[in-house]
């Protein structure tokens, strides 16, 4: 009925404020520290994490706005055959959505090279770690909506096209825009990470504990 | 505590990312509702498509002005020698420029979609809907405005 929202904002409200409350009145309240998490946990969590989202993101706007469109093109073509195959153009523009999520994909993956864990939390590679997790997350989260937004205004266009063969053209100058989208998101998500080095070794062990390893919280 | 700390950059590509994620969803969202609206029109009354891509156009500049921040924003980090004042600004400028332009796409979505389908009917509705377009626009300009001012008060800060 109406309870959805109580359990939706509610419940994760309430349980947040009571590890919040226990926290602070067992008198731990300093092991909530944001910059310990991020200094903790490994870059190739984040870098890994971002590489994932930003392929699986990308795909899936391409697959929704596929279906979207698809599900029109095939319904329109019941009463007029004519729009199966001039539509088929709506379908390539969502599939491009996922060759730049490939694309990216393959391009942060070039930037992960194996070190020992040891010489892994330097500065640098902390930095290549977040740029890749926000790289992959911006490229992916665009890419979904930009797949959205050209399937839905695919399927307009074809069944504008089942109206009247003349609209199909100024229709795709529509979709033109939409697909613009996902190429915006290509090129922040390479901007981010150009000046991301790839992952490297500390200089030396010897260096290690005054550069290298920049936080009190590893080991 | 640094004021210079490794994970400073974290909050800089928050910024960076909720720009132009945030822009997107506005910009997505107006292009396709204005979308349906011009198809809709264009059964009608097919001269009058091209006059009605103007709410496309307009939620294209969204996209532009989460793009232009990003790129400001990304330009300005790096490993070393970057505080973590400067992240939280620069995640500052991104959600102002993003959360902006997500309103703007919204309201240039609804006001386009409606509008043109007004304009079949009574052609004297396009001059009140080109300026209620640009007032929904403005909204984005402001965040790109915020943005580009919170971008500026960066410098300064030595590790």
């Amino acid at each position: 009925m109406g309870y959805t929202s109580y359990f939706s904002y509610g419940l994760p409200s309430f349980l947040i404020i009571v590890v919040a409350l226990y926290l602070l009145f067992t008198g731990s309240g300093e092991s909530f520290n944001v910059g310990r998490f991020l200094e903790e946990s490994s870059p190739y969590a984040w870098a890994g994490t971002g590489i994932g989202l930003c392929i699986g993101l990308s795909v899936l706007g391409a697959g929704w706005g596929i279906f979207v469109t698809g599900a029109s093109i095939l319904g329109g073509g019941v009463r007029t055959p004519r729009i199966t195959t001039k539509n088929l153009i709506s379908i390539i523009f969502c599939e491009v959505v996922a060759i730049y999520g490939v694309i990216m994909g393959i391009v942060y993956s070039s930037k992960l090279s194996a070190v020992d864990e040891d010489l892994l939390y330097t500065r640098e590679n902390y930095f290549t770690g977040f740029a890749l997790f926000w790289g992959g997350l911006t490229v992916g989260v665009c890419n979904l909506l930009c797949g959205v937004s050209v399937g839905i205004t695919g399927s307009t266009a074809a069944l504008a096209d089942a109206a009247d063969p003349n609209l199909f053209v100024k229709i795709l100058v529509v979709e033109v825009f939409g697909s613009i989208l996902g190429l915006f998101g290509l090129i922040v998500g390479l901007l981010m990470t150009t000046e991301a080095p790839e992952f490297k070794a500390a200089a030396s062990l010897a260096t290690t504990a005054a550069r290298a390893v920049v936080s009190p919280f590893v080991h | 505590m640094s004021i210079c700390p490794p994970f400073a950059p974290f909050f800089g590509f928050a910024g960076v990312a909720s720009a132009m994620i945030f822009s997107t969803a506005g910009a997505a969202f107006g292009t396709s509702k204005a979308g349906i609206g011009i198809a809709g029109l264009g059964t009608f009354n097919p001269e009058l498509i091209m006059k009605s891509l103007i709410p496309v156009v307009m939620s294209g500049i969204i996209a532009v002005y989460g793009l232009v921040v990003s790129v400001l924003i990304s330009a300005q980090l790096k490993p070393d020698g970057y505080s973590l004042f400067a992240g939280f600004v620069h995640l500052a400028a991104g959600l102002s420029c993003g959360l902006t332009g997500l309103a703007a796409g919204y309201a240039i979505g609804f006001v386009g979609d409606s509008c043109v389908r007004a304009f079949v009917k009574e052609s004297k509705v396009f001059v009140s809907m080109v300026l209620i377009l640009i007032f929904a626009e403005v909204l984005g300009l402001y965040g790109l405005i915020v943005a580009l001012i919170l971008n500026t008060q960066t410098v300064g800060i030595e590790c």
